[in-house]
């Protein structure tokens, strides 16, 4: 979701930079206790592994491509914090060595893409896993696709009414929920298949050895 | 059959890998491509299997110019994977399939030839790797995982074989193995190296890539092999202290490395 | 200190860009940018531009079209949300033409660990893709079937993850190695 700067109000991410702060803090303090001394490299070369996975290609029919996420493969093999800490970090370069992405995007991103998609992603995983291991990978990998997309369309469809002049006319992102969700929601959910089918690949790879 | 015409390629960032690179490849010819680390071996493999595009100069087959119009053509693209082919360097790269079984005859299945089966076998014994036929490729060593590769590029009859550092990741067996395989076949070969006490084994002319991204030799290997002078301006001897007794003398000269 | 400085006014500059809503200032704002950009001012504007056009064109023609259905549309709107996006992405693009990211982090220990090793590590798994792709590539004789084009993705994931994996290790080990953890974490060090 590469939304640019200037389409989020301070009002709103002010609160999700604070919200993002807490989260860091609580994956930071987690991830110290549960992994050992390889945290810090572990962190580093999954980040280095994201922002190159991140344009490991999503084949679609007709022989084009989209970008994969790879959010379902980390949340169900790493976990929800790690994950988090993982994302995070890559939109911080994204941001601070490219120069792409946004910092106003930033912890909206994080929260969204790293929390929530690994979150529902996780829970997706277990709710099925028991019983149909596969299906339960792929509703993670498309959960880890969807609830993201959700969650920032509600951020943005929310702007015009956070931020608006007194004539009504939007100072932000101008269209609603009625706009943003479906125009986020159908595409995504579609890509989700994509991504769906990439994750109970990879990780039925990764364990089969 | 196989030619390079004032080849050059910069990456996108500008940094110049290879530059007015000028030689043919005769059928059947065994070359090997010398050249120190980061001279552009792999990169000058790379052009020469049309996956890369120069960025200057021409890569031609058998009279036809490889771009990316020609490969864009199905009829010559299959030709030219089929009958042009490259070992990478890293074998992981090249193995994608399940099952060793299936990395050998992705390229028979591709192509909808029949007696996939019997076709896998045949170059599954030539490589020795009948045994390993029900593993995943993951899961075998760096020589072995070669050779899977080898025969998953031999099972399409290949008439020029690209091989990149191909004893990198083997042990001295395997090597062993190898010389005397490349030695047997007779399709063309070009072999990179940087271990010289192997370039000879792989062909009797050699290219020699120098630091200076240029071709600076290509001739027969011993000529090259036995100019000390050359040798050093490629950065591929060097020199250190030795002592012997009493005495201390440092020459050029060459480690077995790999 | 420099980039410390640099990433504070950074962060001060947005959130006024991002409270401001007269286009007049916002216009003076990027003037000033520009300025204080020097001669890279050309080029970073050219890749701000491109940087934000298809976005910015895709919201501003759908905004606009909103008049066709005889929603309220104002010109000052498009005016204001098209300056504010290239000021922000213009101060964007200058930071990091600007800042040495790890010297702005450098008020955290183990944060400018993490980016130095991540940064030293991109390189080499970007290597690692292309080669990945150009095998796949070297191996195709026609048009892939899209299953096919799954398994290969797939493995190509799989083997970056495995490198991914060992690298970890080997780097926690040189890290113990050169005395960076505390004795008593050697414990439940990983072993190979």
């Amino acid at each position: 979701m590469h939304i640019p700067d200037g389409f989020l109000s301070p009002q709103t991410y002010l609160p999700a930079y604070a919200l993002a702060a807490g989260g860091w803090a609580y994956a930071t303090r987690e991830l110290r206790r549960r992994v050992d001394e390889t945290l810090l490299p572990r962190l580093a070369v999954l980040t280095a592994l994201a922002f190159v996975l991140m344009t490991v290609m999503l084949p679609l029919p007709g022989g084009t491509s989209v970008h994969a996420s790879g959010i379902g493969i980390l949340a169900v093999v790493f976990g929800p914090w790690l994950t988090f800490a993982v994302v995070s970090l890559v939109l911080l370069l994204q941001a601070l060595v490219l120069g792409a992405g946004g910092v106003t995007v930033l912890p909206v991103n994080a929260l969204a893409m790293g929390l929530g998609g690994s979150v529902a992603a996780c829970l997706g995983y277990r709710l099925l896993a028991p019983r149909w291991e596969r299906a339960g990978l792929f509703a993670a990998g498309w959960l880890a696709a969807v609830v993201p997309a959700a969650l920032v369309a509600v951020v943005l469809g929310l702007q015009p009414a956070i931020a608006h002049t007194s004539d009504g006319q939007p100072l932000f992102f101008p269209f609603g929920l009625s706009v943003t969700l479906p125009a986020v929601l159908i595409p995504h959910a579609i890509l989700g298949l994509g991504e769906g089918l990439l994750t109970v690949l990879v990780v039925s790879f990764l364990r089969r050895r | 059959m196989l030619q390079a015409i004032e080849v050059s390629y910069r990456l996108p960032e500008g940094q110049e890998i290879l530059r007015a690179i000028d030689f043919q490849l005769g059928r059947g010819e065994k070359v090997v491509l010398l050249g120190a680390n980061g001279t552009g071996k792999s990169t000058l493999l790379k052009v020469l299997n049309g996956l890369l595009p120069p960025t200057t100069g021409t890569v031609s087959y058998d009279g036809r110019v490889v771009d990316r119009a020609a490969l864009r053509e199905a009829a010559f693209h299959q030709r030219f994977r089929r009958e042009v082919v490259l070992l990478f360097q890293n074998p992981d790269t090249m193995l994608f399939n399940p099952s060793v079984f299936d990395e050998i005859a992705f390229g028979p299945r591709q192509l909808g030839l029949d007696d996939v089966d019997k076709r896998v076998h045949h170059w599954a014994g030539e490589l020795g790797v009948v045994p390993l036929l029900e593993r995943t490729p993951f899961g075998l060593s760096g020589g072995e995982k070669q050779r899977v590769c080898l025969a998953a590029l031999l099972i399409l009859e290949p008439k020029v074989l690209l091989l990149d550092e191909p004893t990198a990741n083997m042990d001295p067996r395997s090597t062993g193995w190898l010389v005397d395989f490349l030695a047997d076949i007779n399709q063309t070969t070009l072999v990179t190296t940087h271990n010289l006490s192997l370039a000879g084994e792989f062909g009797d002319r050699c290219l020699v890539l120098g630091e200076d991204h240029r071709l600076i030799f290509d001739g027969p290997i011993q000529d090259f092999l036995g100019d000390q002078d050359r040798l050093a301006a490629a950065n591929l001897v060097h020199r250190h202290r030795h002592r012997h007794g009493a005495t201390e003398h440092s020459h050029f000269h060459t480690h077995d490395w790999d | 200190m420099k980039d410390r400085l640099l990433l504070l006014g950074y962060a001060i500059a947005v959130v006024a860009a991002t409270s401001v809503h007269n286009p007049w200032w916002l216009a003076g704002g990027l003037l000033v940018v520009a300025a204080l950009a020097g001669r890279q001012a050309p080029t970073i504007g050219w890749r701000a531009l491109r940087a934000v056009l298809f976005f910015n064109l895709v919201i501003s023609i759908g905004y606009a079209a909103g008049a066709l259905f005889g929603q309220a549309v104002s010109l000052d709107y498009l005016i204001l949300v098209n300056t504010r996006v290239y000021l922000l992405i213009f101060l964007t693009f200058s930071l990091a033409s600007k800042i040495d990211i790890l010297r702005a982090l450098s008020f955290s220990r183990n944060l400018s660990y993490l980016v130095t090793l991540v940064l030293s590590q991109i390189i080499p798994f970007r290597r690692l893709f292309e080669d990945l792709r150009l095998a796949a590539e070297s191996r195709r004789l026609r048009r892939l079937r899209l299953r096919e084009r799954y398994l290969q993705s797939a493995a190509a994931a799989v083997h970056l993850f495995d490198r991914a994996e060992h690298d970890a290790r080997e780097i926690a080990l040189a890290m113990r190695s050169r005395g960076f953890f505390q004795p008593e974490a050697t414990d439940n060090a990983p072993g190979d």
